[in-house]
Order: structure tokens, then C-alpha cells, then sequence
């Protein structure tokens, strides 16, 4: 697949080869009383709420574990191109030995970075790309969504879901399958329509759509992969349910806020630091959720019924024990045609690369 | 109330020749310490992850050269037309055009080798940025539709044209549904001009833009009709120069400069189409061609200026944790200086004399 080595990337790495060894020449050489340098990439801004505010937190929480023998960098609101390149070479140029980088876009060029520097380890977001210093990870945030979902289709009076939605990419999809799976659960007749921005930070757009799909009588939405609060503060503001990923935004929605599937990372990057410290650590694909205590709900409103209340601890408990998954069939895809047989449950590498919508999503797949 | 005006100096002298861009960088520096000791970062570190670490290897300068060139080969071709007083805010579109336009090809033909393709690539990337701005000049010439508000539309436009071709017809198939298209095959990309690092053959393209625009604005009749219309249109329209002909002229050859850039942009540092290609080059080579007074040599030092600025600005990040908001402010308040200190040393304030009635 991509890993193939070739004409092409053997000359693109020997180039950077060269220019990582022309940098390195000026880092100081690491000695064993020096810190271990953590250095995050982030697309967008570390805000107050959102994507990178989650990845940031979790890495100062395991940063005051290690006091002085970690050092945490942040470079934010970095464009997924060239210039990314640049950037990850130069804080590996400067010291560092752990990269996160937060963002699909990142992938390519952290690749390489793993590849030219086998002591330096990388973790990626939401890639597909694996090799021995390189992991990428994703939450399974299917697990909270489908908790959501039920919740969704308890308080919707118009039986219409809405999601403002980043990109069409398999974590997104399927997060928006489990949504619709869990709230067809109560009431199997609800649909759901999405708006994909294009964006993982677009407050204007984010509001434009939120009325948008406020207009077309969706009365409870999910705010997908949106590193800022404006659909939730626009969804009080018009009066309907919200909810999103990563960090609660309660603040910003005290009446309509229907709760927040939040992302816990610190201890996925404890476990890899540790790893990376101790010289065991092993790329693989990271697929984290309730039962690795990475994915959880929290802020539940108070506006859910104590019965449907009652049936949603009862199916979390399930998912976090692993009895229970929201992708076991029968499935069918909005297409029509069958997506996962009766009793059958997807394996973790078909949940990944989810590619199709569930029947109950009516707005089509871009492109 | 009585405001001060500004009034042209007759020459500009010397000593303010050199003491105002001077000035401008102390003052712009001084406000910028203020605000490092406000947050907490170590200014010390700051300009030396600014000025210095740019130019501290043969790798991190290279990076400047890299960086430089699409925005000196926007920035010629936006100068053309706004000398022209016509005024293509939309070399970002244009931009992305170029860059499509160059991937058809390794898109369509992954398999294709041979020493053309790049050179096809670029071509096909111009001709691409060349046609996104004929839509504005055909609707200016047409309606007389503003270009500035037609050729801004049309950049965002061209971004959902991009993520449309990424996001269906032109995905890569093994990319699991992530928007961009196959990594380009090896005679696809530009060659590398300086060994070791990023900067290929498009510096070159980038120079020879340059001295073709020189030429053009300095040496040839067409270049004297645009700046005739630009500086007094009617005596351009009493010599019987079109206005037409200007606004297809201006229009076409920043399209092309913009396009060509897009395409050196996806065939060289990129690689690949993805829906992150420009870091907003079009609009940044519109300051680049303003700073540079609009000449093509000024051109040349402001795109080299701009880029460090970009660099430094990131490297700040990384080696002296600086927050991406505080860069912005150096930068701005660093262009925002030198923009007023070049205004005075072309002109002088002068206070109205009080009269009597």
C-alpha cells in the first residue's frame, strides 16, 4: 500500500535525511539528565473547549506526573502542508523525542519524521499508517454517540437529528452511524440530517449551519469534530438540544446542553511515554474508547426521562465491559442494501474504515 | 477641528532613508517586549527564534527560498494588474485552480513517466489559474461586475471545487475516505535544485517571472499602456488605449503567475492534491506586492522579507513557546511600522496655518 518504498520516497527521504542531520548538528546532544521533550502539533487553536484542548490537558496531566523530566511544547493553529513538515522537523531538530501529531492532514510528513529518527516516537490522530516508533489513534467515540443517540431520540419532538459535521472521514461516519443506531434503539422511525463544514474550526459556518438545520425542524444536534462551542451556543440560543465531543461545553449552553462524550487521553499518553522511556514502545493502531476510560459521557441533562436513563447506564455498562456493541447487526445501509448480517458485530479494522451511512441518514455522502 | 496633512517631499533625504526603516523595527520591537514581558515568554529567545535561527543553517535558509517562491510569482503577476489600478484579490483561487490543473495529470496518469510531466504539469497549472480569472475579467468587461468582489468569490469557489474532486472523483481509492488524491509518481515532481533540501526548480521559474515582469513593466508598450490607465485612465482612454484590453491583460497574467505557483506548490513540497495547499499564499502575495512598491525588483526583497517573517513566526512556536496570537501581532505590527515609516519618508506632516476670517 503506502508503505511500498520506491524511487520516488527513497529520494524525498534521503533528502530530508540530509536536512534532519543538518539540523540535528545544532541540537544539543541529549544526555541522560535531560529532559524527555514532548512536543504537540495541532491544526487549530488550543482553546478553551474542543479537539486540541483535550489532547493538551491530557498531556500536562501526565506532565505533572513527570515534573521536571518532561518538558511539554505546543505549536498550535499549524496548516496540514508543507509548512507542518517543516515545523515537526524542527522541534525534532531542537530535542524532541515524542511527537503528537493532531491531525490526519500530519500524516505524510510525520511518517517520514519516524522513518529518518528511529529513537523518536510518534503518535498520530485518526491515521492509517503504522510503523514500529509510529501509532496512530482514535477514540471510539461511537460508543458515547450511541449512548447520545437514545438520549437524542427520547427528547426530539419532530423526530429530525441534526450534526454540523468536520469531514467525511471514517471517525466522523461512524460516529454519526452510532448516533442514528442508538436513537433508532427508542424510536426507529428518526432521521438524521448532516452539514459537513469542510472544517475543524469555522465558528461563522458552524452557526450558519446550526440555523440551517434548526430551519429544516431538527430539534436536537450533534456538534461533530467542531473545535469550537458554536453550535451548542447556537442551539441555546434557538432553543434545541446539542451536544459534542472531546471537552463539555456546558458553559455555553446551561438550559439545552444534552451532555458531552469526552475524551480522556492521559492514559493513552502515559502508557506510551512510559513505553517510549522505557525502549518497549510498539507502533500499533490505538482504537480507544469507554473501556479503556478514554471515552465517557458526562453533563447528562436533566431533561431525560429516568426510564430511558435507566436503559442507557444499562447498555453503557454493557459497552464498557465489551458485551455489548452498537455496530452488531442487522444493519442496513441508507442505501438499502444490507450493511452488517443479523449477529454479526464488526471487527474493530471494518469500524475504522466505515465508509457508508446506516438507513436513517438522509443527507448523502460528499463526493 | 484641524487635522495635519501629509504633503509629498520634493526629495526624500537621506539620513530618513536609512533612520526610518531602522526606526520602525526599534519601535515595533520595543511594543513587542512590552507584551513577551506581559505574557510571561523569554524575549530573548523570541527574536533569536525570529531573526537569527532563519538564517542559522544552509537547511533552515533553504526553507526561507521555499517559502519565497510562490509568493514572489503570485505577488508579480497581482502587481501587473494592480499598477493597472486593477485589483485581483482572487489569486488564492486562482492559485488552487493551478494546483488542480497540475494534478490531473499524475492523477489521470499515475502510471506515466517521463521527463514531460512535470513540465506539463505547470503549464497545464498557468493555463488553469489563467482561465479561473477570465471568469472575473469576461463578467468585468461583460456588467462591469467588481473584479475585486468577483475574483474574492470565486477563492472560495475554487476551495469547494477542491474538496469536491477530493472527496469523490479524484480520491485516493486505498485512503480509507481521507480528502486527498494518490501521492504523485517520481517524474511528477519538480526537481530539486539545491541537494538536501526542498527547493526545487520553481525558484528558478520564480526569477525568470521576475525579470519577464520587469521587462513588461519597464520596457514594453503594453506594460506603458497599463500604467497610463492606471494612473490617469482618461488620458489612456483619450490615446485610444483599451480599458477592455487592460482588464483581460492584468487579469490573465496574475491567473497564470497565481496558477503557475499552485501547480509548483502540489509538485513540489505537497506531493499530492490535498485540501491544505495554500497557507493563504494569494492573499499574502498581496501584501508581498504592495510592500514591494509594486516594482518587481522591490518584489523580490519583500517576498524574501515576508517569507522570513513566516518562518521565524513558526519557529518562535517551537523554540520559544510563544502562542500562535502573539506572532500574528509581531508580524502585523512589524508590517504596520515599516508601512507607516515608508509613508513618511516619501512625505512630510504639515499643520494647517491658522488664518483669520
Amino acid at each position: 500500500m503506502t508503505n511500498t518504498p520506491n524511487r520516488r520516497n527513497f529520494i524525498a527521504g534521503a533528502s530530508v535525511a540530509t536536512m534532519v542531520a543538518a539540523l540535528g548538528a545544532q541540537a544539543r546532544a541529549a544526555t541522560a539528565d535531560d529532559p524527555l521533550i514532548v512536543t504537540l502539533i495541532i491544526p487549530s487553536p488550543v482553546a478553551d473547549v474542543g479537539w486540541g484542548l483535550a489532547l493538551f490537558e491530557a498531556l500536562e496531566t501526565v506532565n505533572a506526573d513527570y515534573g521536571e523530566a518532561m518538558q511539554l511544547s505546543v505549536v498550535e493553529n499549524i496548516y496540514e502542508g508543507p509548512d507542518a513538515d517543516r515545523i515537526m522537523n524542527k522541534a525534532v531538530a531542537d530535542g524532541t523525542k515524542f511527537l503528537v501529531a493532531g491531525s490526519f492532514g500530519y500524516q505524510n510528513g510525520a511518517m517520514q519524521i519516524a522513518r529518518r529518527n528511529p529513537d523518536v516516537t510518534v503518535l498520530h490522530a485518526s491515521g492509517f499508517m503504522v510503523a514500529p516508533n509510529f501509532s496512530p489513534f482514535a477514540a471510539q467515540y461511537s460508543q458515547g454517540t450511541y449512548l447520545m443517540g437514545m438520549a437524542a431520540a427520547a427528547l426530539s419532538k419532530t423526530g429530525k437529528l441534526g450534526s454540523v459535521s468536520a469531514f467525511a472521514i471514517p471517525e466522523l461516519i461512524t460516529s454519526l452511524n452510532a448516533f442514528v443506531l442508538g436513537a433508532q434503539r427508542i424510536n426507529p422511525d428518526i432521521e438524521l440530517s448532516i452539514v459537513w463544514l469542510n472544517s475543524w474550526f469555522d465558528p461563522a459556518k458552524a452557526q450558519e449551519a446550526t440555523a440551517a438545520l434548526v430551519a429544516q425542524d431538527c430539534d436536537v444536534l450533534f456538534s461533530n469534530a467542531q473545535d469550537t462551542p458554536s453550535v451548542v451556543a447556537k442551539a441555546e440560543e434557538l432553543g434545541v438540544y446539542s451536544f459534542n465531543l472531546n471537552s463539555s461545553m456546558k458553559d455555553y449552553a446551561p438550559n439545552t446542553y444534552l451532555g458531552c462524550v469526552l475524551t480522556d487521553w492521559s492514559p493513552f499518553f502515559r502508557a506510551s511515554i512510559e513505553a517510549h522511556l522505557a525502549g518497549s514502545f510498539e507502533g500499533q493502531s490505538a482504537f480507544l474508547g469507554v473501556g479503556d476510560a478514554v471515552v465517557r459521557v458526562v453533563d447528562w441533562s436533566a431533561d431525560i426521562p429516568a426510564d430511558i436513563m435507566a436503559q442507557i447506564m444499562e447498555v453503557e455498562a454493557g459497552i464498557a465491559d465489551g458485551s455489548f456493541s452498537p455496530f452488531t447487526g442487522p444493519i442496513m445501509k441508507a442505501d438499502g442494501s444490507e450493511g452488517v448480517a443479523a449477529g454479526v458485530t464488526m471487527t474493530d479494522a471494518e469500524v475504522i474504515g466505515m465508509d457508508w451511512h446506516v438507513q436513517g441518514v438522509t443527507t448523502p455522502l460528499p463526493g | 477641528m484641524r487635522l495635519p496633512k501629509l504633503v509629498r517631499r520634493e526629495r526624500a533625504s537621506l539620513p530618513v532613508l536609512i533612520a526610518a526603516p531602522v526606526l520602525a523595527l526599534a519601535i515595533a520591537a520595543l511594543g513587542n517586549l512590552v507584551l513577551y514581558a506581559a505574557i510571561g515568554v523569554n524575549p530573548v529567545a523570541v527574536f533569536h527564534a525570529m531573526l537569527i535561527e532563519p538564517f542559522a543553517s544552509y537547511f533552515s535558509m533553504s526553507e526561507i527560498l521555499l517559502k519565497a517562491g510562490p509568493l514572489l510569482l503570485s505577488a508579480q503577476g497581482l502587481a501587473i494588474g494592480f499598477r493597472a489600478k486593477i485589483f485581483n484579490i482572487g489569486a488564492e483561487g486562482q492559485f488552487v485552480l493551478g494546483a488542480i490543473c497540475a494534478s490531473a495529470i499524475p492523477v489521470y496518469m499515475p502510471q506515466a513517466s517521463g521527463p514531460w510531466i512535470w513540465p506539463a504539469m505547470l503549464l497545464l497549472g498557468a493555463l488553469g489559474g489563467s482561465a479561473w480569472a477570465a471568469i472575473t475579467a469576461f463578467w468585468r468587461v461583460r456588467l462591469n461586475a467588481n473584479e475585486i468582489l468577483v475574483s474574492l468569490m470565486l477563492s472560495f469557489v475554487s476551495l469547494q471545487l477542491l474538496i469536491y474532486l477530493l472527496l469523490g472523483p479524484w480520491k485516493d481509492p486505498m485512503a480509507l475516505n481521507f480528502p486527498h488524491s494518490v501521492r504523485f509518481q517520481f517524474d511528477a515532481l519538480l526537481p530539486i535544485l539545491l541537494p538536501g533540501t526542498r527547493v526545487n526548480v520553481s525558484l528558478l521559474l520564480a526569477l525568470l517571472v521576475t525579470v519577464a515582469a520587469w521587462f513588461f513593466v519597464q520596457r514594453s508598450f503594453a506594460g506603458y499602456q497599463l500604467e497610463v490607465g492606471g494612473l490617469a485612465p482618461n488620458a489612456a482612454r483619450y490615446a485610444g488605449y483599451s480599458q477592455n484590453g487592460a482588464i483581460w491583460l492584468s487579469l490573465l497574467i496574475g491567473g497564470f503567475a497565481a496558477g503557475l505557483a499552485g501547480a509548483a506548490e502540489v509538485a513540489g513540497p505537497v506531493g499530492q492534491l490535498q485540501r491544505s495547499i495554500s497557507t493563504g499564499y494569494g492573499y499574502a502575495a498581496i501584501i508581498v506586492a504592495y510592500l514591494g512598491g509594486l516594482h518587481p525588483i522591490g518584489i523580490v526583497f519583500s517576498a524574501f522579507l515576508l517569507s522570513t517573517l513566516y518562518i521565524g513566526g513558526d519557529n518562535a512556536m517551537v523554540s520559544a513557546g510563544l502562542p500562535i496570537a502573539a506572532v500574528n501581532v509581531f508580524q502585523g505590527s512589524l508590517l504596520l511600522a515599516y508601512l507607516i515609516a515608508a509613508t513618511f519618508v516619501r512625505r512630510r506632516l504639515v499643520w494647517p496655518q491658522r488664518t483669520r476670517a
